[in-house]
């Protein structure tokens, strides 16, 4: 009974020792070959060998602590009779085989490849029979656990002279990048080996350790060299900073962007780099390449995989050489309005989501109404025409016809203007005449200038302000035609809606015009009437003398303004000597002898039209009222 | 930790006969430097077979050659090991271009029964290793003391050519060599007596080089003896 109890207890102590004998093993083979799963202590401090847990006391041999992923295989493997077949994978560079693969690696790069480079199978050989002897001696497990140790500092021993231990070696150094890693399998079946591999590889086997019921074995299968296979440090993509960032489009987007031969090389990038030796890295990758992480522990065995934010630069596509989204995009916002930066999609290669397609940034761009844009694709150019004195009027004066803000303007208040008016005008009926020339010279030549003369003259005695109030009123069309200088008259369509007038040319109506209007209306109807030729015949011919007149008089002065008051007749008698201190591009004199050939002219088409033309008048001013 | 011992030890027919031997294959070295080095490896990878207590290994990596060999995490025997090495390169400075062997064993210390005339504590070696070195004469000291020879030094580059591909081929070999012991410290396992409850090296070890020329090396510790007046021969 005894025997069995302790034959009992031997045996749980044959198996826990086989066990721990696996999970030894497996700690030293992945502690040698995968870089994340390496106990390297750079501190080197290390725990005193009497302070290690005594889990890691096992065989004698300190290896500290265990990884996780080792304490979950110890869970998944609890038969001891299965072997553990243990995998260390090369993953390295294959031959680029994809055309598809050309649009965002350069040529050279090749989809990842994985390679056995070695296959260790630590396993418990059961044998048949059991030596009786071997059962029943307590001694036999201590031999065998002592012959376990060796087997074991054996495994780690070598473990540094296989040629994988160099490759290793090169993953755990922090300061270089490379283009391959190791990553592990762990099975207890191994699947077959291609006949390439069997061919190159070796074959090793350690002494096995003789054990009750069976045997510990390690045997190992290796590619005896590594030189074939293209192993070799990738480039780092240093920070660097960027001298000419160009910053946002939406902060300045009339800014000028030049062409620098540093701006957008053309760049692969590889989730290992490696391919790109000349070509100037940009930091700051496009978001939107993923990143490649084909298997899962290569995330964690290497720097290129993406972890370490030091080393790591995401696989981006060929032509996401520019700057990032941002230059991308602001080169998309560009390229419609200037070809001319020398900033082209073809030549710096951006990648396919920034070139023009429908991309969640560029629409931005696009659709706000950008300035510059909208600035460009108006037909018409703003442009403002220089008036003097225009104070509060200068909004008006921009002429442009399609300016949809044109109507957006309030308009002038009647009197506002006026006083404006006022203050920049003389009472002038040299300013009141050449302000009529200048109407006239406008072409908006018609019978209408004769009246307009005349209300003029009879109604700026009233008000200076208002003097072509009246005519403003009085009629849609020429106070459209005169109230624009002779540089609008384009525009005289746009202004029938308008209230408001050009503070230089005509005075908005006011029901004061009417007023004024009143106790001179019969000598302005009479001048009126004088003055409008009845007969066509005589009136082609009087407009014709007017327009005679008017080509060869001398050219008035731009400053309208000084003849926008008006003066009555009253005043252009007595008020122009008075009036002309403020404003009197000419001489008093000169205006009136204008005025006295004026007053000819309208004697003499006033004989030739005769009484009949009277009748007319009679009539027609009621018109011109409304 | 038992001293390293220089004098010669009295084994007895039946310690030798256990004793588990092991020749390792012949290495040509030149230089200091590679003597040190190899015999670094090796002694390092021996001892850390056999230091079977409670261990930390600790990899080294060598300063001449592309290998990575395994140490115990023990001070003292770093310390043991250095001191024997500078005591080697000092006995081939005194004879050069000459074979040599440095021995290394492990010992179980028996007491015997101490007699009227003797006293001694018997060794009993249960395994030894002979590392044998090849050491050459330096080439570059042919070259400068030929003052009649004809030969025009090579340029720089040459020596440094020949030098490399000497010390690959001598690093291949201390590869093999190390592949060697760890064979044979896992075929011969039955004699290893058994391990005590310690840390670190777990049994008693010497490192043996030779003092003179092989014919006279019992003679010359002999002679040692008598000058420093061991107790075992004077009682």
């Amino acid at each position: 009974m005894a025997l069995q109890g302790s034959s009992q207890s031997e045996s749980g102590r044959h198996e826990q020792i086989i066990s721990q004998f696996l999970l030894k093993s497996l700690h030293i083979i992945l502690d040698s070959r995968i870089p994340s799963l390496s106990r390297h202590d750079l501190s080197g401090e290390l725990t005193p060998v009497s302070r290690v847990r005594k889990s890691d006391k096992w065989f004698n041999l300190v290896l500290g602590e265990r990884p996780a992923s080792l304490e979950d295989l110890n869970f998944w493997h609890r038969n001891v009779m299965d072997p553990m077949i243990i995998d260390v994978i090369l993953v390295h560079e294959g031959p680029s085989s994809s055309a598809t693969d050309d649009l965002y690696t350069t040529s050279g790069v090749g989809v990842p490849v994985e390679t056995v480079i070695e296959r260790w199978v630590v396993q418990y050989e059961p044998s048949g029979t059991v030596p009786p002897q071997q059962v029943e001696a307590p001694a036999s497990y201590k031999k065998m656990y002592q012959k376990a140790i060796v087997l074991l500092r054996s495994l780690y021993s070598i473990m540094r002279l296989l040629p994988a231990y160099r490759i290793f070696k090169q993953l755990s150094s922090l300061n270089q990048t490379y283009n391959f890693d190791l990553i592990y399998k762990v099975s207890s079946f191994g699947e077959l080996l291609s006949r390439a591999e069997e061919k190159v590889m070796k074959q090793y086997s350690f002494a096995p350790v003789e054990a009750p019921s069976g045997r510990l074995s390690i045997s190992l299968t290796y590619q005896p060299t590594l030189s074939g296979f293209n192993l070799a440090p990738s480039t780092p993509v240093p920070p660097n900073i960027i001298t000419d960032y160009v910053g946002s489009p939406a902060a300045d987007p009339l800014k000028v962007f030049p062409c620098t031969d540093k701006g957008i090389p053309a760049t692969s990038f590889s989730f290992r780099r490696i391919h790109s030796p000349t070509s100037v890295p940009f930091q700051r990758p496009h978001s939107w390449s993923s990143g490649i992480h084909r298997v899962a522990p290569f995330k964690q065995n290497h720097p290129l995989c993406g972890s370490p934010p030091a080393h790591h630069t995401p696989p981006v596509p060929c032509h996401s050489s520019s700057p990032p989204d941002i230059y991308g995009y602001r080169i998309q916002g560009y390229r419609p309005p200037s070809h001319k930066k020398g900033i082209s999609f073809d030549e710096h290669q951006l990648s396919p989501p920034f070139l023009p397609s429908p991309s969640p940034s560029p629409p931005t761009y696009f659709s706000s109404g950008n300035p510059f844009r909208t600035a460009q694709g108006t037909e018409t150019a703003p442009v403002s025409i220089p008036l003097p004195n225009m104070g509060r009027n200068s909004r008006y004066t921009i002429p442009n016809s399609s300016d949809p803000n044109r109507h957006s303007l309030p308009p002038m208040s009647p009197r506002s203007t006026r006083l404006d008016l006022s203050s920049q005008e003389s009472p002038s009926s040299g300013s009141r005449s050449f302000r009529k020339t200048d109407a006239l010279r406008s072409g908006e030549l018609s019978g209408f200038a004769q009246l307009y003369s005349g209300q003029k003259i009879f109604k700026d005695s009233k008000d200076d302000s208002g003097r072509f109030s009246g005519i403003v009123s009085s009629s849609g069309s020429p106070r459209v035609g005169f109230s624009r200088s002779s540089s609008r008259l384009s525009f005289q369509d746009d202004l029938d809606d308008c209230d408001f007038s050009y503070p230089f040319v005509v005075d908005d109506v006011d029901t004061s015009d009417s007023q004024t209007r009143t106790p001179e209306g019969k000598e302005a109807s009479e001048s009126t009437s004088q003055a409008f030729p009845s007969a066509r015949k005589s009136q082609d011919a009087a407009v014709g003398v007017l327009v005679h007149m008017l080509r060869t008089a001398p050219p008035l002065r731009q400053d309208y303004s000084c003849y926008s008051s008006q003066t009555s007749k009253s005043e252009f008698e007595g008020e122009v000597g008075s009036g002309s201190g403020f404003c009197v591009p000419r001489k008093t004199t000169d205006a009136l002898e204008e005025l006295k050939s004026y007053r000819e002219m309208k004697d003499l088409l006033l004989s030739q039209s005769g009484t009949r033309v009277i009748k007319k008048e009679e009539a027609k001013p009621t018109a011109f009222v409304g | 930790m038992t001293d390293i011992d220089f004098e010669a030890q009295v084994y007895s027919v039946h310690d030798i006969m256990n004793c588990e031997v092991c020749h390792l294959k012949e290495l040509e070295v030149e230089e200091h430097s590679e003597i040190r080095e190899v015999l670094r490896c090796i002694l390092h990878t021996i001892v850390f077979h056999r230091a079977l207590g409670l261990v930390r290994p600790k990899d080294k990596d060598s300063e001449l050659f592309e290998i990575t060999y395994v140490q115990c995490e023990d001070s003292e025997l770093e310390k043991k090991i250095e001191e024997k090495i500078d005591l080697f390169i000092f006995w081939v400075e005194k004879h050069p271009n000459k074979k040599s062997q440095v021995c290394l064993s492990f010992y179980e210390v028996k007491n015997n029964k101490a007699t009227w005339f003797t006293n001694k504590t018997e060794r009993l070696y249960w395994e030894q290793w002979y590392i044998n070195l090849n050491i050459t004469k330096h080439p570059k000291a042919h070259r400068r003391k030929s003052h009649h020879s004809e030969v025009i030094i090579g340029p720089g580059d040459c020596v440094m050519e020949e030098k490399s591909g000497r010390q690959a081929a001598l690093e291949t070999s201390l590869h093999e060599v190390l592949f060697q012991i760890i064979k044979f410290v896992n075929e011969k396992r039955d004699h290893i007596p058994p391990v005590p409850n310690v840390e670190g090296v777990s049994f008693p070890y010497e490192i043996t080089i030779p003092s003179s020329s092989d014919s006279t090396f019992g003679m010359d510790m002999f002679k040692r003896m008598l000058q420093t007046g061991h107790p075992t021969m004077l009682s």
